[in-house]
Formats: structure tokens, sequence, C-alpha cells
């Protein structure tokens, strides 16, 4: 079953990562391997944006928490975005949201990573 | 005593009973007693109140020394079955001279042991019996008899009469003699039975005994189910410990019929529940009568009476099929209905009354009263001749025990252990939350949970139903979806949590699922299933309108 997909986009020195989908254990290694190759580049600023996420499992956060991990390692910036409640909620409980930057939309993210050079 | 019984405390709803009975054996000490068979059916506590009666006249008085002799299919030689009986009675009607329990582990010595024994006591009179039985040991009938007349030979000698209590009586149609089952051997006890200075008093399988020629002399004394207050009291016995002090489903304790057997084994199966609901009671007896105790009882019965697997199956389709008859059926028709003989019909429908599991009355047939047994009549159709999963035995006898409340909507879903197979269970929750008018914050937090919930299920399973059973139940006031697996309890019961759940968590920051499903539902809870485990999620929907309401009057 194909119930994930990911693209990509990159503006302004800014990578965007756009998951689609259920994040489980194969989405979550998707993920984690882009955003490796991205960091592997070089590149500093990182946009998740979850608009199209529909669900997120723990063996997804699990790899997730391996995500912020490693782009703290680059000296990296992440950002979340456009997360629904419940995406938040879950976020929250398992403690990622003091390592990541949550913003409303992918434009407010933008906003804050252009003033951060 | 030669046996546990219960604690007083425990033994409820039977003092009437008991003392009926404990008159009738004293009645021995004037020459009056009349031997008698205690009459009802299984489960009903017979062998309790015997335990109980011994108990009585062995501790509490000193005119009728009690002999309780229990009846082992494996002692049915006639020469080791009087030999037994023998050693048996001397030694408790030794032990009952001086209250000396200690006697009672002596039942097993040898005769040359037991002589020895009885002339440190100078115990004449038992010396007497010894030597008799030991002088005629070589004729195996002449022994038998003199075994069996030895109560009564000790009260004349003795002075002391004797109470004889008898269990599985009805197992004595198959005394040997050389390895040849002679059911005339019973008959010996005609004799006994009418000593009035050593009543007997007998139980076992009524419906077999009463139909043994020794019936005739008995007096009968039926044994009756529990009143609603002792039933419910037998129930909740194994809970005490737990201090629990709720009550059992009074519709449970209706559908039990007041059997202690039956409440006794809902009582400790549901006991491993530290404050259970009407559900677990639900549950236990679901467990009970699918794989439990009450399902042991009848499918050792049937196994007893048709030891052969096809006519056992046949048995299990005619019982079916009178238990769903409005009729009483004859002999005749249940014959043309299994492409039987008459003689094979009469046979299979003679050997199902005997063990209580049909009626027979005027040539007719029809089911016992007894609702626990319907149940696993159909049960064990449903499984041996149906061949149907477990699973939908379990919904299908829960379904006819507990209709559903008007109001009430349910959705079962079946799902493959496959891949991402847990999104198929949200994504239906999702059109179900739409249903039900539920915000989609409600919605999406079960969907999440459930999703948990089905990964718990397909990692923990160890089963070989290679399947997760989902159901959806939702009234007015509250959404409850369980998700059940085949395989081994993954829950330490103290705490609740899966037992790998911790490691997980160790190694890989995994074991936030069950913290998930806390956080997303109102109650969570695992229930051993007969099948395996069941995780149960509850959201309260009346407090889903309240937190509404509240942020409304917030907003504005």
């Amino acid at each position: 079953m194909h119930n994930f997909s990911l693209s990509a986009k990159s503006e302004h020195g800014v990578a965007v990562m756009l998951p689609k989908g259920y994040i489980n254990d194969m989405g979550a290694v998707r993920l984690e391997q882009a955003s490796e190759q991205l960091l592997g580049k070089g590149v500093k600023k990182l946009i998740v944006n979850f608009a199209d996420v529909q669900f997120i499992n723990t063996i997804g956060l699990s790899i997730f928490t391996g995500i912020v991990q490693k782009t703290q390692d680059h000296e990296s910036l992440l950002c979340f975005t456009n997360l629904k409640k419940i995406h938040l909620d879950v976020f929250e409980m398992v403690g990622l949201i003091k390592h990541v930057k949550i913003f409303k939309d992918e434009e407010d993210a933008l906003t804050f990573l252009k003033g951060r050079g | 005593m030669p046996f546990r019984a219960l604690h007083e405390r425990d033994f409820l709803g039977r003092q009437e009973e008991l003392a009926i009975l404990s008159k009738k054996a004293l009645r021995a000490d004037t020459g009056t007693a009349q031997s008698a068979v205690l009459v009802g059916a299984r489960g009903l506590g017979k062998t309790e109140l015997f335990k109980q009666l011994f108990g009585f006249l062995f501790w509490k008085q000193d005119r009728v020394a009690p002999f309780y002799y229990f009846v082992n299919s494996a002692l049915l030689s006639a020469s080791t079955f009087s030999k037994t009986y023998l050693i048996q009675f001397l030694c408790q009607r030794l032990a009952f001279e001086k209250k000396e329990q200690s006697l009672f582990s002596c039942e097993g010595m040898s005769l040359a042991a037991l002589s020895m024994l009885v002339e440190d006591r100078n115990a004449g009179w038992a010396k007497e019996i010894i030597d008799q039985y030991e002088q005629n040991s070589v004729d195996p009938i002449n022994a038998l008899r003199i075994a069996l007349a030895a109560p009564h030979r000790s009260a004349l000698s003795s002075g002391t009469p004797v109470a004889v209590l008898i269990d599985e009586f009805h197992r004595l149609q198959n005394l040997s003699v050389q390895g040849t089952p002679d059911p005339q051997l019973v008959s010996l006890f005609e004799e006994p039975l009418s000593f009035t200075k050593a009543p007997h008093i007998i139980t076992g399988n009524a419906v077999e005994i009463l139909e043994m020629p020794v019936a005739s002399i008995l007096e009968r004394i039926p044994i009756s189910p529990l009143e609603f207050k002792d039933a419910a009291s037998k129930i909740l016995a194994p809970l005490r410990v737990n201090d629990f002090r709720g009550n059992a489903p009074p519709l449970l304790l209706r559908h039990l019929g007041g059997n202690p057997f039956y409440l006794g084994c809902i009582g400790k199966t549901v006991a491993t529940k530290i404050n259970p609901e009407d559900k677990d009671f639900w549950n236990a007896y679901l467990m009970e009568i699918l794989g439990g105790g009450l399902a042991l009882l009848w499918s050792s019965t049937l196994k007893g009476f048709f030891p052969e697997l096809g006519t056992r199956k046949t048995a299990l389709a005619i019982s079916h099929k009178i238990y769903h008859s409005s009729e009483p059926l004859s002999c005749n028709r249940i014959a043309a209905s299994f492409t039987l003989s008459d003689d094979q019909a009469e046979t299979i429908l003679h050997k199902l009354y005997l063990s209580g599991i049909i009626r027979g009355e005027f040539g007719v047939f029809r089911s016992v009263e007894d609702s626990v047994l319907r149940d696993i009549v159909d049960c064990f159709y449903m499984r041996e001749i149906l061949a149907k999963p477990s699973h939908d035995l379990e919904q299908e006898t829960m379904a006819r025990l507990l209709p559903e409340r008007p109001g009430t909507i349910s959705f079962d879903l079946t799902l493959p252990m496959a891949k991402e197979a847990e999104l198929v269970a949200a994504q239906c929750l999702d059109q179900i939350g739409k249903n039900l008018h539920l915000s989609q914050d409600v919605t999406g937090q079960l969907q999440i949970a459930v999703i948990e919930a089905c990964i718990n299920a397909m990692e923990h399973s160890r089963g070989t139903e290679k399947k997760i059973y989902v159901s959806v139940t939702a009234d007015e006031k509250r959404l409850e979806v369980s998700i059940e697996s085949s395989g081994q309890e993954f829950i330490v019961q103290e705490t609740g949590e899966p037992f790998s759940d911790r490691e997980a968590a160790k190694s890989t920051g995994r074991g936030w699922g069950i913290k998930l499903m806390k956080r997303f539902a109102d109650d969570l809870r695992f229930e051993k299933t007969p099948r395996g485990i069941k995780t149960v999620l509850i959201k309260q929907l009346d407090k889903v309108v309240r937190a509404k309401k509240e942020d409304t009057t917030k907003n504005a």
C-alpha cells in the first residue's frame, strides 16, 4: 500500500518538504532520508509542511526524533507548518515541540527564516 | 476432614438443606434413619453439601460417626473397591472417637498396618471386621459384601451409629470382577442401604442413580438452586479480597439460575479484575462458556457419554435441535431428522438423558431448563458442527445475551494483519464520526488512538489467527472502540501496561502508543478475552458536548 508520498522544493535557500498521507515507519524513513540529503548538501533551513498529512503514528514519531536530532547536529533550523491540532498535540506529548519552530503556514516560516540570515 | 470444604461464610444458602440432612443422619442414633439420595442438577453443590455435613457430624456432635466415601472411577474392581472402602471407613471411624484429624492421612495404609493400629487402640469391633474381611478376601464378592456391611456391623458392635455419605454413587454401576463390569454388583448395596443404624446418604448423577435398582428404597431429597440473594453473594465471594462493593448484573444472575458451580466459576474469572463493571461480568461468562470451567464441565460430560467423536457430534447436533425446537421431539422424529435407525437414535437420546443434557418424559425429549447449558450447547454446536470462528461465536452469543439498547449503533470490522490495515479502521471512524456529528478533533483523537491500538495488536499478537477485530459501539453518551486480536496476554495486570512496551520505549523511543491512547481516550482498558486480548477505548460523548458548550461560553 502507498499511503505516503513526499515532494520537496527549495526557495531562497530554504528547503520545504511536503509529506502527504500517513507518516508511519516507511513514510518517516523517507522523510529522514530526504532531510539527510538536504542537510548533507549544506541546507541550513528546513521546513516540513504538514498540510497534507493525514495521520502520524508513534513509529513515525520515533523516526521524527532522529530527524530533529540530525538537524541540530548540522546546526540547522527546522520549522513545522500547517499542523492540525491533533498533530500538534501528538508532537507536544512526545516533547518534540521544544526542539522545532512551529508556524501557522509556510509563509510565516519563510518570513522567520529570511530574518535569520 | 478427608477433603477441603468451603469456609462456613462461603457456604451460602444451604443452611436449611444442611439442617435437614444433619437431622436425618442423627436419626441413626434412635435407629429410625432412612437412606436417601440427593437429587439435583449438576453444579448445584451436592458434593459441597456432603463436605459440610461431614464437617458438622465430625466436629459438632458425638452421637453418630460420619463416613464419607468418594467413588473413584479408577478403583472399581470389586476387590480394590472393597479394600479402600473398608480402610477408609475404619480410619474415619477411629478418627471420630477422639476427633483425630491426623488419622485421615492413614487412609492409604495397608490392611496389615491398619490391623496393628486397631490392636493398638483396643478396637475389638474393628479387629473382628478386618479378620472377617481377610478370611474372605479370596472371594471378591464376599469381600465386597463384608466391606459394605462394615459401618452397620461397627454400629452394632461399638454402639456408635454411622452415617455413610457416598459421593458419585452412579459410578458404582461399573464395579467389576476380573476386569468385567457387572452392573448387578451394585445391588449388593441394597442390604446396607436398609440399615437404620447406618443410614446411607448418596449423591452423584441423579438421573443415573434414579435408574439404578437400589433407587426404589431411597428417600429423595431435592436440592434446589440458590435464592437470588445467595446467588449474588456467591458470585461476589471471590471479589471480597479486593474489597469490591459493587453488584453483579441482575440479568446475568438470573441467567445463571442459582447454580453454585456456575456462580463460582464466573466469580473466580471476574475476580481477576480489580473493580469489575457489568461488562466484565458478561465477559467472564463468555470466557467460561467458550473455554473455561463451565465449558469443561459439559464437554467432559459429553465426552464421558460419547467417547467416539462421530457419535459425539451427532449427539451434539441432536441436542441443538432439541434445544431449538418449540415442541418436545420423539425418538422417531429424531431418527428421521438425522438419518439414524430407531435403535441408534434411542441409544443416543438415552445417553443424552442420562448425562443431564436433555430431559425425557412420556417418550419425548425436551431441553433442560438451564440457560447456561443452552448457551454451551449453542457454542459447542457453532464450533464443532458449523466450524464457526471464535469471533463469530463470541459476537453471536453476546448479541443473544445482551440485546442492544435502543439508540445504540454498532459496527464490526475485521482487519487482516497487513501493513497499514490500521488506516482502514481510522477511515471508518472518520465516517462514523461524521454520522454522529462529532467534531473533527474528537474523531481525530480517536483515530490516532485506534491506529496505535491496532499497531499494538499486530506487534503483540502471537496467535495463529492473523486478524484484528474492531468493534465500534456508540450511543448518545459514549463511543466505545474495541480492538481485539489473538495471542497471549501482553498486559501486566497490576499496571495495565503491556509487558514489552517499556522495553521498546527504552530502545527506540517507542512506547508512546499507550500514552497516546490514554491521552486521547477518556478511558482505556485492556481485557483478557477467550481469543486473546482486547484494547477498549472509550470516549464520553456527553463530556464532549459539555466541552463544546464551555468553549462557547468562554468565547462569548
